[in-house]
């Protein structure tokens, strides 16, 4: 059985959080939940992990000392330090001290923290931080890792860290899910959950995604006619245009490109923009 | 073409610590350039010095062609990463007191933001933005100066935010890009790329990555794969499930395979690998 | 292109302001204090604050009970007439703190007994017979003798009262804090996640202020005697019961003032706003008696008196657990009720939250970088 939700919605009063959301985490593998910045990407998480009851819908997860959560914001206690930072974590989940160092060993050394290990979460980078919150919730083996925007605004470096130690735990054969606003991380992902405003745009393998992308994509070199603005947007120093139909845009101009995942991301986006005009972003 | 901004050869140390070391910088008129590196590579010392908050110990700083001064800097927009604006005022009393302080625009149009009775706090990080980039482009800024500018909102959000950074270079302005989010690196037209104080790569994305190559295992059972190449000491990224290894060769990667079955096919680096190889050449591919 | 001159418009003072008033107007704490804070002064220093006592409360016992107490001077005012008292049952009296004056009536001496521990009653009973005495009112001229603190010295009387500061100060503010800090570093969430119960996070969490709150105490108590000389003259468990069940009502309102706030600053301000009352209002400074009456229930209200009213009748006059089984008992119901409050809204904060109740857990920071 893998763990997941199935058609699950929240409601925070009239605000409708989440609308019947399904998504199957498989073990050993990566599925990143991607949205921006209200997308209920967080609140989805939440339910998996339960600090939060959906009103309909089922939740499957592991118990409680299987399921590994590292919130938005590193979750490290700031007046504690590295050590024990993860003393706490192993002793709430019944690791021995031991076992914790022994555990925690290996991937402090690797991304350069052993040296910093006496010194207070609130003292270290934000990079730093953020790759100690993900060893924490790693530490114990969880069958279920979740992890709210491990890499959100962290440097380059930190963040392949951080990718290293992700990759460690599915190796390892856990479920992971991620929540990201980094399309460029998604993409490394197995599976892909795509959320806007609490509902599902898209979701299965990136690569799928790209594929069932409808119509054709162009990249022009100057800006559309106004009557397009709805179905373009900016990309670099030249313009993309979205035709929904396979059939030349009355527009001529322009080069068809492969479309990435970026692409089908806005274009999932654009198509709900325009069969449901709502408040933009 | 105009040179909005330019750092020649300048160096800054802070005690005996270098900072920034003989370093070349130039934003021209109408484009967005793209300013990156790990942390404490020197790019927050670098922006300081353009905009003549520290004077260099060697090399040039011209900011519209003068030492930078106050004067000069009213001709900047300048949106840091906090986003400069009260979370409890509205967007449009934080224009008010923006234009009200720094004298400009007086009397300008009031900006006309949809849910303008939500204090910033209250707006969702899209609209925040977008609230500071319009604050920013308030007084027709010649240069403007961008910290992580589309972080954390979603790709169409992001694709909106640029158009707006987009238009007003299209007018002539310059924009100067810091960030640590690669795709966002993409959309500039060129980049600076720096580590330990120095510039170790400049140029347009293609010219950055150039032949670097990375190495793609797909491989029947990967995670048997992924604890060969970590007890051969070799990092490698998973992809799907697949295994990325940047800076290697395909011969190195089969040696350290072994035995396990698996396809190998060697292919072109990314930015963020090849950013990698540059900034901490120990970081990617083998760490024996 | 630029406009370097500046137009008309409001100088940049004025948007400061304009600015700050826009702030200050949507910060409700704040409000609220600047509004509470004037309306609490004016009511104490108009009402309350005073050390004057008009009336003081008298047992008259003895054989010769009735002829005094019928021609009782003011400021004694008749409290109680025990026709067939003794001596000891009069100092019994003072003891247990029925009234602050006794006056034992016998043919061969009248006595009149003070409580020390009641400094401004008795401070004011002894100007009063003074002056009477002066006056050439009645010929009896009686002994007059103040227990519990004979040097009426001040420190004897403020030491027990520091001792309950100390532990309402401890268990509000600094409990509050604690837990504040949980949240406000974003790490409650972790805390509801990981396999603890949420009684071993609440337990957790406040032992320690507990103990610190018990040793400070004892600290204070312990200086007061050996350095200050404050007596201890009566049982130290019954001490040590009412301050336990004191210090789980300041606990239990720390714990609460936590689930209300979301950071330490907030914390503070509801903390300082549930403090100053107590201070001023308890009779740690100003005698209750003292007190208009219409601002005397407030401090009636107030846990903080109680237990000052236990420790300065354990350390000064050794009352016995009858005489204070009152306010024992206030203590212990109140603490039932904001231990058991505390405690729900604590579990809140750890257990699943329901979608309708979103704001318990809600001050997750947005993603540093």
């Amino acid at each position: 059985m893998s763990w997941g939700v199935s058609e699950v919605g929240v409601r925070f009063g009239r605000v409708r959080a989440l609308d019947g959301v399904s998504m199957d985490v498989a073990d050993g593998q990566v599925t990143a939940v991607v949205g921006g910045d209200g997308s209920g990407k967080s609140t989805l998480l939440h339910v998996i992990v339960g600090l939060l009851d959906a009103n309909v819908g089922e939740v499957r997860r592991p118990p409680p000392h299987q399921v590994g959560y590292s919130a938005a914001g590193s979750g490290i206690y700031p007046d504690l330090s590295v050590e024990e930072n993860l003393l706490f974590s192993a002793a709430a989940y019944g690791l021995s001290p031991a076992d914790a160092r022994a555990r925690a060993e290996p991937f402090l050394d690797r991304m350069d923290l052993t040296g910093a290990r006496h010194r207070l979460g609130g003292q270290l980078s934000g990079g730093m931080r953020q790759k100690l919150g993900v060893v924490r919730a790693m530490l114990h083996r969880p069958a279920l890792l979740v992890l709210d925007e491990p890499t959100t605004g962290i440097d380059p470096v930190s963040r392949a860290d951080a990718w290293w130690l992700i990759s460690l735990a599915a190796a390892e054969g856990a479920a992971v899910v991620l929540a990201t606003t980094y399309v460029e991380e998604a993409q490394r992902a197995a599976s892909v959950l795509l959320l806007e405003n609490g509902r599902v745009l898209a979701s299965g393998p990136p690569a799928d995604i790209v594929e069932g992308l409808p119509g054709e994509v162009r990249s022009l070199s100057s800006r559309p006619p106004a009557g397009e603005a709805a179905r373009s947007w900016r990309r670099g120093r030249s313009w993309r245009l979205w035709s929904p139909e396979r059939e030349p845009s009355q527009v001529d101009e322009g080069e068809p490109v492969v479309p990435d995942l970026n692409d089908a991301v806005v274009v999932a986006s654009l198509r709900r923009d325009l069969a449901e005009p709502s408040g933009a972003e | 073409m105009t040179v909005l901004a330019r750092a020649c050869a300048v160096s800054r140390s802070f005690g005996s610590f270098l900072a920034v070391d003989r370093v070349d910088l130039e934003v021209e008129q109408g484009e967005v350039v793209g300013l990156l590196g790990a942390n404490g590579a020197g790019k927050t010392t670098v922006i300081r010095l353009l905009l003549g908050l520290l004077a260099p110990n060697l090399g040039e700083v011209a900011l519209f062609g003068e030492p930078p001064s106050a004067r000069t800097r009213r001709r900047l927009g300048y949106v840091p990463q906090g986003l400069g604006l009260y979370d409890d005022l509205t967007p449009a009393e934080n224009l008010h007191f923006a234009r009200s302080v720094f004298g400009t625009n007086i009397g300008g149009q009031d900006v006309v933001v949809a849910d303008s009775r939500l204090t910033v706090g209250e707006l969702p990080l899209g609209r925040q933005r977008q609230a500071a980039f319009t604050e920013a482009l308030d007084h027709d800024p010649d240069l403007l100066v961008l910290d992580e500018p589309t972080s954390g909102v979603s790709p169409l959000a992001a694709a909106r935010l640029w158009e707006t950074i987009r238009d007003a270079t299209d007018a002539g302005a310059g924009a100067l890009v810091t960030t640590h989010n690669l795709e966002e690196a993409e959309q500039c037209d060129r980049l600076v790329v720096m580590a330990g104080g120095r510039v170790v790569a400049a140029g347009t994305v293609d010219h950055i990555v150039g032949r670097a190559r990375s190495v793609v295992v797909d491989a029947d059972e990967w995670t048997a794969a992924f604890a060969a190449l970590q007890r051969a000491g070799i990092r490698a990224a998973l992809v799907g499930t697949t295994l990325r290894i940047p800076s290697s060769t395909a011969t190195v990667v089969r040696g350290a395979l072994g035995g396990i079955g698996a396809r190998l096919q060697e292919v072109p680096a990314t930015l963020e690998e090849r950013f990698l190889e540059l900034v901490a050449p120990s970081a990617g591919g083998s760490d024996t | 292109m630029n406009s370097m001159e500046r137009t008309r418009g409001e100088p940049a003072v004025l948007a400061m302001v304009v600015k700050e008033l826009r702030q200050l107007k949507r910060d409700r704490r704040t409000l609220a204090m600047m509004v509470f804070l004037p309306v609490l002064l004016i009511v104490v220093f108009g009402y309350a604050a005073s050390f004057t006592v008009t009336k003081i409360p008298t047992t008259v016992v003895g054989p010769d009970a009735p002829a005094v107490a019928a021609h009782l001077p003011p400021p004694f005012s008749l409290s109680r007439v025990l026709a067939h008292g003794t001596e000891a049952e009069a100092v019994a009296v003072l003891r247990d703190g029925d009234t602050p004056a006794a006056v034992f009536a016998a043919r061969a001496q009248t006595r009149v007994l003070l409580d020390g521990s009641s400094l401004f009653t008795a401070q004011a009973a002894l100007r009063s017979l003074a002056r009477l005495e002066g006056s050439g009112h009645v010929g009896l001229r009686p002994v007059v003798q103040v227990l519990f603190n004979p040097g009426l010295k001040t420190s004897d009387v403020m030491v027990p009262g520091l001792a309950a500061l100390i532990l309402l100060f401890i268990g509000t503010v600094i409990t509050s804090l604690g837990v504040v800090r949980e949240r406000q570093s974003g790490t409650l969430e972790q805390l509801a996640v990981m396999p603890l119960r949420p009684t071993d996070v609440y337990l957790g969490k406040i032992a320690p202020y507990f103990a610190v709150g018990v040793l400070d105490m004892v600290i204070v108590v312990a200086a007061g005697v050996g350095l200050f000389g404050v007596p201890f003259a009566g049982s130290i468990a019954l001490f040590a019961l009412g301050a336990v069940l004191f210090l789980f009502v300041a606990l239990g309102v720390g714990v609460l003032i936590s689930s209300l706030s979301q950071n330490q600053g907030q914390a503070i301000q509801l903390a300082l706003m549930v403090l100053l009352p107590q201070i001023m209002l308890s009779g740690l400074i100003f005698p209750l008696s003292s007190m208009a009456p219409g601002v005397r229930w407030i401090g009636y209200v107030l846990p903080l008196t109680y237990f000052v009213e236990i420790a300065r009748g354990v350390m000064l006059r050794g009352a016995p657990i009858g005489a204070l089984w009152r306010p024992l008992l206030y203590l212990a119901l109140l603490g039932a009720v904001v231990v058991g409050l505390a405690t729900l809204r604590f579990r809140r904060m750890l257990s699943p939250a329901h979608p309708r109740r979103r704001s318990d857990r809600t001050s997750v920071p947005k993603p540093a970088t």
